[in-house]
């Protein structure tokens, strides 16, 4: 895992969200999971008990509860600006299941990659970014009209 | 007749060995030349590029502490000071800026740093002084250090 071979990014926030008011970047969830599979059973717990409650507690998402004949249960997740993360959750118990649920709502859809600096400023210098003439005194005085000294 | 050694002569090899090829394959895609083609190539220098990488986690430490140290250094003598210079005063100072947060001043205000740049001056000279005075005046202002608890 090489910095140049894998992707990375800068820390970013989704259009400024936060600063005015806070936007809810998960869009849609959709959970999938089997009837009668046991690998689905923390899952079907969680759809009895937790998921209308979260549904509440979020308005902003979408929940889209799918029972199919699957061999995996999965939580499917996309964001706003399209990105679409899976989450596999065969064998979880119901309260692991609602922690990751509130961990998906609390991402930003941005890639989970490497970040490189864990600060990001818009406006870095204040004083003016150094440059060479910075702490030069200048070579000339400054600059003011000529004074016509012959009478016209 | 039925020939039935032909058929015990065909081997199932495993399924997966494309996979197995991108895998490490992947990781070579931005090499120069065959190596970022041919599995055989590229194995060798994919694990190279690892062990740079992990060496390189301490290197990087240092070389980012070099180059903070050359960019105050060059900064500090633009106002006429050394940077071993700056450094010591500031820490007599109970300045406990650290090398990284000095160069980004450095770089991004550099008034700020021309005020850092006066302050170890000023003790400098009231170090001067003390050491080469009688001892009979009062050590300086800077020279005082607050400990706070």
């Amino acid at each position: 895992m090489t910095s140049r071979g894998t992707p990375s990014r800068f820390l970013q926030s989704v259009l400024q969200n936060g600063v005015g008011r806070y936007v809810c970047q998960l869009k849609r969830i959709s959970i999938v999971f089997s009837r009668k599979a046991q690998s689905s059973l923390g899952v079907r717990e969680f759809i009895e008990e937790g998921v209308v409650d979260y549904a509440k507690k979020n308005p902003a998402t979408v929940v889209y509860v799918s029972p199919q004949s699957c061999r995996i249960p999965k939580i499917v997740a996309e964001y706003l600006n399209g990105n679409v993360r899976e989450e596999i959750i065969t064998s979880k118990t119901a309260p692991q299941i609602s922690d990751l649920l509130t961990k998906l709502t609390d991402q930003s859809g941005l890639d989970v990659i490497r970040i490189r600096k864990p600060f990001h400023t818009d406006n870095p210098s204040i004083q003016g970014q150094w440059h060479p003439f910075t702490n030069r005194p200048p070579s000339i005085g400054p600059i003011r009209p000529q004074k016509q000294q012959e009478a016209e | 007749m039925v020939f039935l050694t032909l058929s015990c002569w065909i081997r199932s090899r495993g399924p997966d060995r494309y996979w197995k090829v991108q895998e490490v394959l992947k990781h070579a895609r931005h090499f120069r030349g065959r190596k970022n083609r041919c599995y055989s190539l590229a194995v060798r220098a994919v694990r190279r590029a690892f062990v740079y990488a992990t060496k390189a986690r301490r290197l990087k430490k240092r070389n980012m502490r070099t180059l903070w140290i050359s960019r105050i250094a060059a900064a500090t003598r633009e106002h006429g000071m050394k940077y071993p210079a700056l450094m010591h005063n500031l820490t007599k100072t109970s300045v406990q800026l650290n090398r990284r947060v000095i160069c980004d001043l450095a770089v991004t205000e550099p008034r700020s740093f021309l005020s850092l740049a006066k302050l170890a001056r000023a003790r400098q000279q009231e170090g001067f002084r003390a050491a080469l005075g009688d001892g009979k005046e009062p050590a300086g202002v800077f020279s005082r250090v607050v400990l706070l608890q």
